[in-house]
């Protein structure tokens, strides 16, 4: 999917002896296509982070601003292209909107006179980044916040053409299938950039089938649960960054003798985690409770070919040992890594507090006692435990009872405004205006149908073999991915009934394709879906729609895209207003 | 009455053809003379355009002022150098399509000579002015003019001159007397031509040829010299003996042989080939020959190709001849046709022989004759194993389409090396070639459909693109599209009927742009037809601006929002704030609740006191309650003003009817007011900590007492109280404080928080248990002081309390003594090192132990 650069129109000869000023923002995800090195090789010079006044002096020509389209930051861009210093050398001041050039901006620098300054204005359209053979993210922050609170359709409009980039590389899709407000307008949005293209009749091979597009506030309860998946676990705890993350350094400490402790690194310990690393791949998905017998297997395996060694008695045999010594020992440096991971997540997940979150969270989850007000809540707030993490299990609570009584609601914003703060009444209005906490209408709790329908709560999971999907919440069974799962097979025909109570509508649309393209399917042979989360997606449902695919009988592989990867933490604090 | 020749300028590859005053080798524009004597008072001159062979184009009755000199363009548009300097602009069919003017210094002295040239930017004008200085442009697409430096001692016009074009730059080159120079933008500078005869006294003709490389002068001694433009090589002289000034000269290019040769025209003699005229001729130079007209023809001058000469030269024995012949006899059932055949294919020459007669078909201009050789072609063909089909077929199609647009009726005779086979293979993105009408690699099929549509031919350039199977984007769409740019010009058809018509044949064609149709529509005043053909339009980005221009910023914004551009719809509300007043752009929001969003969104970082206004306008009082929270927070200093915006907000949410953001923006208030009190008698910072942060700083500054106070006044319920308290004096390190705290009454959280599962909720409170006093003093690393209240722990907390303070030994006793297996295995992994090593193997000999029974 890399190919996706060349899509690009970016002219790299601009780049020569030139200096970029980054939106900090954008530096995460072009860290995934463009390295910095790549970068230095086209003549780069300097690169900045966009902030206000001067730009640092540095002896180039070219000046390139590599920015979001949004206008507090054309401010900025203006306030530097102004305070530039007339008695130096003229610089060439140039500038690239990732995704997509904006008539607005454009307006607002003309508006600051600094317009004309600019003498290339060009986008850069990368709408989605490929972080994975099977994961595409747009990494727009604000985009669930857009969508269902500020009905801004902007990354909408993007994840449309993003899709229509895809199927430009990839083939028409035949199948379009949606539940939810949001995906409908995607849907439309394709459809009718579809007729705005039809000039180029697409003559690639579909390699999707089908097209799912999903709204997230369809399934609001997932990402509200702490996720227990490997992958999913080190993003709880210590937040995974465009594919990077950084931990405590003690455990990564070299171990040598004599050394007494002193000399602990300081920096935090940052490592990329994707599928390249063979170890990452084999246990990202699983449950972390099955993580340890595959790490100490995998710990015999390797201690076992080092041994190898002493039984390599002829040249030849130890030519062929050597040969293989880089792979061992990368091998071995990612077995250290990865036990030192598992031991940091291991101290959280045996201490009791994160015993008890999760039990209230299960309970929520099974339909236990989701209609009072919960004292490990009370808890919670009393201690002054974070906020985000008060607001989560509260959220998930209203959202497993259909809503809460207004009493326990009160009750509760009450606790939160007394305990954090009074400024936090526009968080709790906007957690109720997206459908994240609210009263409950009506007096009816739909939760419980859905569970029993869509069977989201699984009373035996084996978390070390899973059978059922089930197994990345130890119980709870993702409902977006039992959706797709469903829709796959047998249809979503048979769960009507749950799709009208979840919100919004679901569709089906089809794109014809010329008879020269349509598929001959082999009996056997897997269908290929698409399916694209409006509003982000969270690891532990990435690792359970991993699981559908890897199925002998699925009958239908995975390919992930959204508007952004992230975890209950990160979606809550998207939410939240901070008036000061 | 009689016509005068004037000037004549031709396009090469079958440009429109102008006599009278000028001519181009497909199609002619004609300055009839002015001077002609007719009975009325008609004393203006007619300018008439005929194709190449001589089909009337168009002619109008020339109004403005007196002509120099005529021209085609790149794009077939006819210039027209006034006088003045001013350079009108035709279409082929006579449309006029705008002027320009070549600059003051030429509008003052007049044009005396000048002359239209073509460069790889386009087609360029180079003027001679009455005061001997030359201006030109070498791109009228795109003017620049540009005044070239003064000839030092030019008194009075030059013998003959020509424009130049040399590594992508203009020049002039211009004979005074024996001296030549060369004019740059820069610099004079005089040049000499290497080995030129001696005893030249002056320059009657120059010529330069098709790609500017060669020039040819011509003496007033007969003596021409032809050698490199650039004056660096001398190829050949010649003394032709004429004296008489040539009235052109020009290069004939000869592909074959890749050398070159200068055609020289006088009255009725043609040199090189001493050919005789019939008339007064006008020469073109083309790719590959030389076109002469005259009034009554147009005849094609070239080198006869080898394949041709090869078949055709008298008794030649060439493979190809003898195919020829073979299939002749064969048609008449001749058993030589055996004998030819057979002698073809003892020499081995089967092949090349069909390639000849492939390749001389080519050539051809007589479609019989092009048959006859293509059915030799296939017939060799027929005794040949693998001969690749691919050039014959493409012959054959090449060949339909030359025919085609070589019919008089349509009057384009290309030849076969003009036509551009180049372009076939990779189907070029047309737009791209179409801009690069690249003078010197052939034209290209895009343009040669160009030059079709430009006359109007849009049948027959269907029908190409058809037989050639173009994709519809570059082929039938474009045409249809350019048909349609044309139909909207018809103003005696009513605009339904053309948007009816254009739709009907246009439909949902791939590539066709409605927009560039309404634009044009909008350019001939048809606003009304425009609109309706941009209901056609599937692009928003196209059909949005076009609206905007119009003046339909309504109908642009309900466009813009079906798209789901937001930055189109941002676009338009910024255009439509402008032209509309405040109440009617609220209006017009308020029916668009999409751009009412963006816009909210918009006000929110950029405007505010309009957000305000928005949410007032819809009576959005929840919105307004926020709008005033923050404003308290954000915009507000004072703690009076911030109280006044709480106030604004608490009031707005008594019209939401939201009495619990109301009641709760109140007890801020109050908060407040007693933060504030707080400070001046206390000292201290209150201010804006939350009520609980406050209870907690009044309790660790020691006024305890105030803090109960709040904590009654603003009915914090007991629980999280003991909570607040219990934190509080553990941060103190208060111990004394705190056990007295732990026996003043009950504590209704227990002293170590107990398993969730077994509270319940809320009321009544549950049973006692010191755990979170364990955890808490804990926390501050105080084991003294937790210690001492293990012992007050409940039994089914006793284990973890015991473990939590670290006394592994005690844990595991009882965790013995109440047999309980999860207990055990909790203490057991709890043992670490050698120390507990003692207590883990007591806890394993009770396991063993209660195994047995």
């Amino acid at each position: 999917m890399a190919a996706h650069l060349s899509y690009g129109r970016v002219n790299l000869n601009v780049l020569r002896e030139a200096a970029i000023v980054w939106d900090e923002y954008l530096t995460g995800p072009f860290g995934l296509i463009a390295q910095y090195s790549l970068l230095k090789e086209h003549e780069v010079e300097k690169m900045f982070t966009l902030k206000g006044s001067r730009l640092p002096a540095a002896d180039v020509k070219n000046i390139i601003f590599l920015v979001r389209p949004r206008l507090e930051l054309m401010d900025i861009i203006a306030e530097n292209v102004l305070s530039e210093d007339r008695r130096g050398p003229a610089r060439d001041f140039h500038i690239l909107f990732v995704p997509r050039r904006s008539l607005l901006c454009e307006q607002r620098l003309k508006d600051l006179g600094v317009l004309g300054s600019f003498i290339h204005r060009e986008e850069y359209s990368l709408d989605l980044i490929p972080f994975d053979g099977d994961l595409l993210s747009m990494e727009s922050e604000g985009a669930f916040k857009e969508c269902y609170l500020e009905s801004d359709q902007t990354s909408l409009y993007h994840a449309a053409k993003g899709l229509m980039t895809l199927q430009a590389l990839y083939g028409t899709i035949p199948q379009i299938y949606g539940k939810g407000e949001c995906a409908r307008q995607v849907a439309n949005m394709m459809i009718r950039m579809k007729r705005e293209f039809t000039g180029s009749q697409n003559s690639i091979f579909p390699v999707f089938d089908n097209l799912l597009l999903l709204d997230r506030n369809v399934d609001l309860l997932t990402p509200l649960a702490t996720q227990l998946t490997y992958e999913g676990l080190i993003d709880e705890i210590y937040g995974i960054q465009n594919s990077y993350v950084k931990l405590p350094p003690e455990k990564f400490a070299p171990k040598k003798q004599g050394d007494g402790g002193k000399d602990l690194p300081t920096e935090a310990k940052k490592l990329q985690l994707n599928s390249a690393e063979e170890l990452y791949a084999e246990i990202r998905d699983k449950n972390f409770n099955a993580v340890g017998s595959v790490l100490s297997k995998k710990a015999k395996v390797i201690s076992a070919a080092f041994e190898e060694r002493h039984n390599a008695k002829t040249v030849g045999e130890i030519k062929q040992f050597v040969s293989q010594l880089p792979h061992m020992q990368a091998a071995r440096g990612s077995l250290a890594n990865h036990t030192s991971i598992a031991e940091l997540i291991k101290d959280v997940t045996t201490s009791e507090d994160f015993f008890d979150k999760l039990t209230v969270e299960q309970e929520f989850m099974s339909g236990i006692d989701t209609d009072k007000v919960n004292s490990y809540i009370e808890d919670c707030i009393a201690q002054k435990h974070p906020l985000i993490k008060v607001l989560r299990l509260v959220c998930l609570q209203s959202v497993c009872n259909s809503g809460l009584k207004q009493k326990v609601l009160d009750y509760y914003k009450r606790e939160i405004l007394q305990t954090y703060g009074y400024e936090h009444i526009l968080t709790l209005y906007n957690l109720e205006k997206a459908g994240l906490l609210k009263p409950q209408m009506g007096g009816r709790n739909n939760y419980p149908t859905i569970r029993k329908t869509l069977r989201l709560w699984m009373d035996d999971v084996n978390e070390q073999n899973p059978t059922d999907i089930s197994y990345v919440y130890s119980g709870y069974a993702p409902l977006s991915v039992r959706l797709a799962q469903l829709l796959s097979r047998p249809g979503w025909r048979s769960i009507e009934e749950v799709l009208r109570i979840l919100p919004g509508p679901h569709f089906e649309e089809r794109q014809p394709l010329p008879t020269g393209l349509q598929k001959k399917r082999q009996p056997g042979e897997n269908r290929v879906t698409l399916i694209f989360f409006l509003g982000g997606v969270t690891f532990a449902e990435i690792a359970a729609l991993r699981f559908l695919s890897q199925l002998e009988d699925g009958g239908t592989e995975y390919v992930i895209a959204t508007t952004k990867l992230m975890n209950g933490a990160s979606w809550i604090e998207s939410l939240m207003e901070k008036p000061f | 009455g009689p016509e005068e020749l004037v000037y004549k300028v031709c396009f090469t590859w079958g440009g429109p053809t102008e006599l009278g005053q000028k001519v181009s080798s497909q199609t002619a524009a004609l300055l009839r003379n002015p001077w002609r004597k007719e009975k009325t008072g008609s004393v203006r001159p007619v300018l008439e355009i005929y194709s190449a062979s001589g089909v009337p184009l168009a002619s109008l009755l020339w109004k403005s002022g007196p002509v120099v000199s005529l021209g085609w363009s790149a794009e077939e548009e006819l210039l027209c150098v006034q006088e003045d300097g001013v350079v009108l602009v035709y279409g082929l069919h006579g449309d006029f399509r705008r002027h320009f003017s070549m600059g003051n210094e030429v509008l003052q002295n007049r044009v005396l000579d000048a002359r239209i040239f073509h460069t790889e930017f386009g087609s360029g004008v180079a003027i001679l002015t009455g005061a001997h200085r030359f201006t030109l442009s070498a791109n009228v697409g795109d003017l620049k003019l540009r005044r070239m430096p003064e000839v030092p001692g030019l008194q009075s016009a030059p013998s003959c001159w020509t424009a130049l074009c040399q590594d992508r730059v203009a020049h002039i080159l211009l004979a005074v007397g024996p001296d030549l120079y060369l004019l740059d933008h820069a610099a004079c500078s005089a040049v000499t031509p290497p080995g030129l005869a001696p005893g030249v006294s002056s320059f009657l003709q120059m010529a330069v040829s098709f790609t500017y490389r060669h020039l040819a002068l011509f003496t007033d001694t007969g003596y021409i010299w032809m050698g490199t433009a650039s004056l660096k090589e001398k190829l050949c002289e010649f003394n032709c003996n004429v004296r008489v000034p040539p009235k052109q000269m020009v290069w004939c290019s000869r592909p074959r042989s890749k050398e070159k040769a200068v055609v020289v025209a006088w009255e009725r003699r043609l040199m090189v080939l001493k050919f005789v005229l019939d008339e007064d001729s006008y020469l073109v130079p083309e790719l590959d020959g030389v076109r002469i007209f005259s009034r009554s023809t147009h005849e094609f001058l070239h080198e006869v190709p080898v394949a041709s000469e090869e078949i055709f030269k008298i008794a030649s024995m060439a493979p190809g001849a003898l195919l020829l012949e073979a299939q002749k006899e064969y048609e008449k059932e001749s058993q030589k046709a055996d004998e030819y055949l057979r002698e073809i294919q003892e020499l081995g020459q089967l092949t090349q022989a069909v390639q000849q007669c492939i390749e001389a078909a080519g050539h051809e201009h007589r479609p019989d004759m092009q048959k006859s050789l293509l059915r030799a072609a296939s017939f060799g063909k027929c005794f040949l194993d693998k001969f690749p089909p691919d050039s014959f077929v493409r012959m054959c199609q090449d060949l339909r389409v030359l025919n085609a647009v070589r019919d008089y009726h349509i009057g384009i005779p290309l030849t076969y090396s003009q036509y551009p086979q180049a372009c076939w293979k990779g189907l070029f993105p047309s737009w791209i070639l179409n801009r690069v009408k690249c003078r010197y690699k052939q034209l290209t099929i895009p343009v040669l459909l160009d030059r079709l549509v430009l006359r109007r031919l849009y049948p027959l350039a269907i029908q190409i693109c058809e037989y050639l199977r173009l994709p519809e984007v570059q082929g039938v769409s474009r045409i249809l599209a350019h048909w349609a740019c044309y139909k909207v010009q018809q103003k005696d058809v009513s605009d339904e009927d053309v948007a009816r018509a254009i739709n009907q044949k246009l439909g949902d064609t791939p590539g066709v742009s409605y927009s560039d149709i309404a634009a044009r529509a909008y350019g001939c005043g048809r606003t009304e037809l425009a609109i309706k053909l941009l209901e056609y339009e599937p692009r928003s980005g196209e059909q949005v601006p076009l609206l905007l221009k119009m003046k339909r910023s309504k109908l642009a914004l309900s466009k813009a929002i079906e798209s789901g551009d937001t930055d189109l719809v941002f676009t338009v509300l910024l255009h439509l704030k402008n032209e509309l007043n405040r109440g009617d752009f609220f209006m017009t929001l308020r029916n668009q609740p999409m751009a009412l969003s963006l816009y909210r969104q918009f006000c929110k970082h950029q405007e505010l006191e309009t957000l305000k206004d928005l949410y007032n306008q819809d009576d959005n009082h929840q919105e307004l309650g926020s709008f005033h929270i923050r404003a308290s927070y954000a915009a507000e200093e004072r703690i009076e003003g911030r109280v006044a915006a709480l106030q604004t907000a608490a009031d707005a949410f008594y019209k939401a009817k939201n009495e619990f953001a109301a009641k709760a923006t109140e007890d801020q208030m109050r908060l407040l007011r007693l933060q504030r009190r707080l400070e001046d008698e206390l000292g201290g910072q209150f201010l804006d900590l939350s009520l609980h942060d406050t209870v907690t700083s009044l309790i660790l500054s020691g006024h305890n007492k105030r803090a109960e106070q709040l904590a009654r006044d603003f009915r914090i319920p007991d629980k999280r109280l003991w909570w607040l308290k219990l934190t509080a004096l553990a941060d103190l390190e208060d111990w004394e404080e705190l056990e007295k705290f732990s026996k003043s009454k009950k504590s209704p959280i227990g002293y170590l928080r107990e398993d969730r599962r077994a509270l319940p909720y809320l009321l009544p409170q549950p049973p006692s248990s010191p755990k979170p006093f364990v955890e808490i003093c804990m926390k501050q690393h105080n084991k003294y002081e937790a210690k001492k209240y293990t012992s007050r722990v409940g039994p089914e907390q006793k284990v973890k309390a015991l473990l939590l303070v670290g006394d592994v030994a005690q844990a595991a006793d009882v965790a013995i003594e109440h047999r309980n297996e999860a207990e055990l295995s909790l203490v057991l992994s709890h043992c670490t090192g050698a120390t507990d090593g003692a207590t883990a193997d007591k806890i394993q000999r009770a396991r063993a132990q209660a195994q047995k029974k």
